[in-house]
């Protein structure tokens, strides 16, 4: 809402500005500021043209020397008819930004240097005078802002203001407000109309069809009005508030508007078919052409002003073109109306068309307002038009409307609500300044009646915010919360996600965030199955990208892109993280009950790594191991024993290079180097391996805290093997069986080399494991040792046919 | 050889001398094998003691085994010393290049900004005694709006920019919802806060349709105005490290009543005002009110008995003022050239 400040002040005196700004703020409207309409002239500067020359290669134009009181005088050319010596001038420096946008420049004018710009009105954009220059005031004195001394419009008050607080969209709303929190005495416009002729009932008559849907329909008539531009003073008040004038009716239609926040609507009473004036519902498919030039196609839905054959408005948003004033209007039907506000706003929302009038309805109007309005019109109207207004209104009533017109008001629960200890006396005041009258029922209730323009007031916590409102809210104490102390509880999916970050983090991976939205596409650039069960995405019906309507079923698509994105502005090293929501359709319940889908943490890392090994470091372990290790160590800080195997991977893994994560038996995610076909997709440039995980399945799986085991104090024994096997066999495998043939001695074996090359066959590997053996009560001999050894190498040979290297 | 006291004497002075002028390990073994070996000058006047008197030999005995193991001491010294400047040479010429990078193995990587600042968050609440929550962020109508006194035809609808599920449902445009799902079937005291991402149909470029706020309420049969406004200056305190000024402003939510906005005093220009708080001196920090006793009714909460209070706050802006980001976008982009400075 933007008013002129002087057109407020007209209904209540004014504090400062600063002060004003600074209680609106505070007391309930959001981006409050006033400022000054009209162009930025703080960069001209008042001159005086010392002497005018002929220009030598131009007749129409004159080179002018101007004094601005700073520095030499300056050269400029002129083209004005009107230029002369020792006039005042508005002068603009070359650097200058005019109202219109160009940037002044210094410039050769047929062959003559000239410095800046000698102005005219309307290039300073305060008229459409080009004739000349302006010329100022000559006591002005040189060098000063042009903006010190040229007035360039009014200032504009302009606030936000909240949707509960319909009432405040006026001129009167806003006086309102300032009188709560300044006091003073308001001042309403004359309403009352001086009437003459025949009455208006006698014109027309109202018939509200559809009662629930308008409470209360006031129509005046005015005769005889001249259709003909409005006075200045009518279209600055317009202007002022972002509305533009288009022909006296209307803009008092508009400037009533305004003023009291009542929509209006002028009707060419000459275009009104039937003498009648009906409120109803539209039928199917009935035709509308409204002032905005569309056709609009009507629903049972939508509520019309209808004349005895057709529509001629859709109530309470737009007016319709059959019944508009226009210059051959003589006769005009004002319409104030009440309607009911859902209905207004489902209407507005249907057309798409949100309107000044719309916008009222739908946060509901002054109940008691209706009738000033249409008088405040009528008045108007003649004053303005030359009309006379037709003795007395004509009304119908529809049904009443849902009003609250008091409320019984606890104080102690006032106070008990905000930590106050404000006495009933002080509350009765503080409401009193909002408009809200009271009396004591008793010592401990107030009984408060509701201005009929206050349709937000409806419980007594209402009207504690009022009474907070208006006593200030950095009045109300500051105190600390008492009560039963108990644990903080944090969930468990909360932690394990904080833990796989820190994990992740230590392991050298960036945490991201990425929008859920994705492509289907992308899905197809993963490679998916048509049935893959990552295609069963959420769609949303409003998108910010048509091309990505899905609620994403995998973080993958959005991280692999990020990795294209930062390969492409040449960062060496992508290793990548993030933690996020999946969405998947459900056919039973949802994650979150009936009708929500699936809802899933997830977690997905991409890494590169570096293509080239730093300074101090080895050569990078196959992507691959890096994710293996990654992932491993992750479950394990988190508690889970983690198997990797090699089955049943997703398709967009390098087949070979990929492994399910399996904990206690369930896969809860998989990890791999990705498919060269997917990098390419994705055009990927360096190769990647990713992990996903299923967070929210990994919560439901048992976690293994290590325990306790005695610690022997006996020496152990340490014996290295290596052996020969086929390459295709699993290392894991092997490993295992070596465990188990190694006898209930051994404490630990791991593979510590693997090595294929010289000496050793083709199509064979050397694996070296490293076992240890210990007793808990008493050394070990050596033969011992040496026995289980032999075992293991038999089993080797036996199993693997493995030999000895 | 004459055997003598007088000839002990030089031979101690001569050896003193050969070791002082023993200039590495191996000329001092040298010299010492030379007076004090078994074939050395010391083993030879001993030697020959035989031909000398009882009480003669039993002098030079003696002095021969003083001068014996005085030598043994010095040459001893001479060992150490020699031996510590053979080490500091080694020490001098193993000198590292001490401004190499050390070994970051494996390099840190870096949390979200975001999930930063939650941690802040969440540790500032849970050691007040508030619980975490959580709620889906596909949510129905019915909890996001609702419940939460937000009917369908309320204008304040207008600005949430919902984004809507085909089928029904919406993202959720606020942590509220969980205050709906969390006190349902529940008897108050409740004290939680409910982190978490919300989304708006925003594209414009300094917005995001994606972002965070935290939200927290507290319901017993006594919370009050004055207590929220209790907690939240200590999380102000808590969160920008030092006294905050902070201010309530009057508003309207369908949710609470009373309603108020907080802003906090903008502390890069203290209130003198910048780019940052828009010239105003004040950086809005999120809403807050008293539940509206319809939304505690809506889960079955009797609102003549329980009353509490609810705020609600992005976390993004708090991100990235904290990090110097010039604006949100930076945090959802991905780029590594940003996210790796933080």
């Amino acid at each position: 809402m933007r008013v002129s400040l002087d057109w407020l002040a007209e209904f209540i005196d004014l504090p400062p500005a600063d002060t004003l700004v600074e209680r609106l703020t505070l007391s309930g409207f959001d981006d409050v500021e006033i400022h000054t309409s009209g162009p930025d002239l703080s960069a001209l500067r008042v001159g005086r043209v010392i002497e005018r020359a002929q220009h030598p290669n131009a007749d129409r134009l004159s080179v002018c020397r101007v004094d601005i009181a700073s520095g030499d005088p300056i050269e400029v050319v002129c083209g004005a008819p009107n230029v002369a010596a020792d006039q005042k001038i508005a002068f603009a420096p070359v650097g200058t930004r005019l109202p219109d946008g160009t940037l002044l420049k210094r410039a050769k004018i047929r062959g003559v240097a000239s410095s800046g710009m000698i102005c005219s009105a309307r290039e300073l954009g305060l008229g459409d005078d080009h004739e000349g220059i302006l010329v100022l005031d000559g006591d002005l004195e040189v060098g000063v802002p042009l903006s010190e001394v040229i007035a360039a419009g009014g200032r504009e008050l302009e606030v936000t203001i909240t949707p509960n607080r319909g009432d405040e969209a006026s001129l009167i709303g806003l006086a309102r407000e300032v009188r709560a929190l300044f006091g003073g005495e308001l001042r309403t416009p004359e309403a009352e109309p001086a009437e003459a002729g025949p009455a208006a009932d006698e014109t027309v008559r109202i018939e509200i069809e559809a009662p629930d849907d308008c409470h209360r329909y006031v129509a005046r008539v005015v005769r005889g009005v001249r259709v003909e531009p409005s006075p200045e003073w009518v279209v600055a008040k317009l202007a002022a508030s972002g509305v533009r004038a288009i022909n006296n009716v209307v803009d008092v239609t508009n400037l009533v508007l305004l003023e009291f926040g009542q929509p209006l609507h002028a009707f060419d009473l000459a275009k009104l078919r039937g003498g009648v004036v009906k409120v109803r519902r539209a039928e199917m498919g009935e035709k509308l052409s409204t002032l905005d030039g569309e056709t609009r196609e009507l629903t049972a839905e939508d509520l019309v002003i209808a004349d005895e054959q057709r529509p001629i408005a859709l109530a309470g948003v737009i007016g319709g073109a059959n019944t508009e004033v226009g210059d051959s209007t003589t006769d005009v039907l004002i319409e104030s109306a009440h309607f009911h506000p859902t209905r207004i706003r489902l209407a507005a929302r249907r057309h798409g068309l949100s309107t000044e009038a719309s916008y009222r309805f739908e946060r509901c109007v002054d109940r008691d307002g209706i009738e000033r309005a249409a008088n405040r019109a009528a008045r108007l109207l003649a004053e303005l038009a030359g009309g006379v207004v037709a003795l007395g209104a004509v009304t119908a009533e529809g049904s009443p409307a849902d009003a609250t017109e008091e409320i019984r008001f606890p104080t102690p629960r006032a106070n008990k609500l905000l930590g106050t200890s404000l006495t009933s006396e002080q509350m009765s005041e503080l409401l009193e300044r909002v408009g809200v009258q009271s009396r004591e029922t008793s010592a401990d209730e107030l009984l408060c009646s509701i201005p009929s323009y206050r349709n937000d007031l409806h419980i007594h916590q209402d009207l504690t915010e009022e009474v907070a409102r208006i006593y200030g809210y950095d009045r109300i104490p500051t105190t600390d919360p008492a009560g039963v102390l108990r644990g903080g509880r944090v969930p468990q999916g909360w932690r394990v996600a904080d833990g796989a970050r820190d994990a992740l983090v230590a392991a050298g991976l960036v945490e991201c965030q990425t929008l859920p939205f994705i492509s289907p596409s992308w899905l197809d650039s993963l490679g998916l199955e048509a049935d893959s069960p990552l295609r069963n995405g959420l769609r949303l019906a409003n998108p910010i990208r048509d091309d990505e309507p899905l609620l994403r079923t995998t973080l993958l698509p959005s991280l692999l892109r990020l990795v294209h994105q930062n390969r492409s502005r040449q960062v060496d090293r992508v290793d990548v993280f993030e933690l996020g929501r999946l969405f998947r359709q459900s056919t039973g319940g949802g994650t979150w009950g009936e009708g929500l889908p699936l809802e899933r943490q997830g977690l997905a890392a991409v890494l590169t790594g570096r293509e080239e090994p730093g300074l101090w470091e080895a050569p990078p372990a196959p992507l691959f191991f890096r994710a293996k290790g990654i992932a491993k160590k992750l479950l394990s800080q988190l508690s889970y024993v983690a198997w990797f195997p090699g089955d049943g991977v997703p398709p967009y893994l390098r087949p070979g290079a990929a492994a399910v994560i399996e904990v206690a038996g369930v896969a809860i995610g998989a990890l791999g180097e990705l498919h060269p076909d997917v990098a390419r997709n994705f055009e990927l440039d360096v190769g990647c391996a990713v992990i996903e995980l299923d967070l929210a399945e990994l919560l439901s799986l048992p976690q293994q805290e290590g325990r306790y085991r005695e610690v022997s104090r006996q020496p152990s024994v340490r014996r290295d093997l290596a052996v020969v096997i086929d390459v295709e066999q699993a290392a894991e495998e092997v490993l295992e069986a070596v465990r188990k043939a190694a006898g209930r001695d051994l404490i630990s074996a791991e593979l510590f080399d693997r090595y294929a090359g010289q000496g050793v066959p083709e199509g064979r590997v050397s694996l070296a494991f490293r076992l240890v053996f210990q007793r808990s009560d008493r050394t070990l001999k050596d033969e011992e040792v040496t026995k289980s050894i032999d075992r293991v190498v038999r089993m080797l040979a036996h199993r693997f046919n493995g030999e000895l290297r | 050889m004459p055997v003598g006291v007088d000839n002990l004497e030089r031979l101690e002075s001569d050896a003193l001398r050969e070791v002082a002028e023993a200039t590495g390990l191996q000329a001092l073994i040298e010299v010492r094998a030379r007076y004090l070996g078994k074939k050395g000058s010391v083993a030879q006047v001993l030697r020959g003691i035989g031909t000398l008197s009882s009480e003669e030999r039993a002098r030079v005995g003696q002095e021969a085994n003083a001068t014996k193991q005085r030598i043994e001491s010095v040459v001893a010294e001479r060992r150490a010393g020699l031996e510590r400047q053979a080490r500091d040479r080694t020490l001098e010429s193993e000198r590292l290049d001490i401004t190499l990078p050390g070994v970051e193995e494996p390099r840190l990587g870096s949390l979200h900004p975001i999930t930063r600042v939650f941690r802040d968050m969440v540790d500032f609440f849970s050691s007040m005694g508030f619980a975490i929550e959580e709620g889906p962020e596909v949510e129905t109508e019915y909890h996001n709006f609702e419940a939460l006194n937000l009917p369908a035809e309320h204008p304040a609808r207008d600005e949430h920019d919902t984004f809507y599920v085909e089928g029904g449902n919406v993202l959720r445009t606020h942590t509220s919802n969980v205050q709906i799902r969390t006190m349902t079937g529940r008897t108050p005291p409740f004290r939680f806060i409910a982190p978490g991402r919300v989304y708006r149909h925003d594209s414009s470029p300094r917005h995001s349709p994606m972002f965070h706020q935290i939200e927290g309420f507290l319901v017993d049969e006594d919370v009050t105005f004055a207590d929220l406004k209790g907690v939240l200056h200590a999380f102000g305190r808590h969160l920008m490290g030092g006294e905050i000024d902070l201010r309530f402003r009057a508003n309207d939510f369908p949710f609470t009543e009373p309603s108020a906005e907080m802003d906090y005093a903008c502390l890069l220009c203290e209130r003198q005002g910048c780019a940052v708080c828009s010239q105003t001196g004040w950086i809005e920090w999120g809403g807050c009110g008293m539940i509206h006793p319809r939304v505690l009714e809506n889960c079955g909460i009797d609102s003549d008995r329980y009353q509490g209070f609810a705020f609600g706050m992005g976390v993004d802006r708090t991100a990235i003022l904290r990090f110097g980001l010039p604006h949100i976008r930076l945090l959802f982009d991905g780029d590594l050239q940003v996210l790796g400075q933080i």
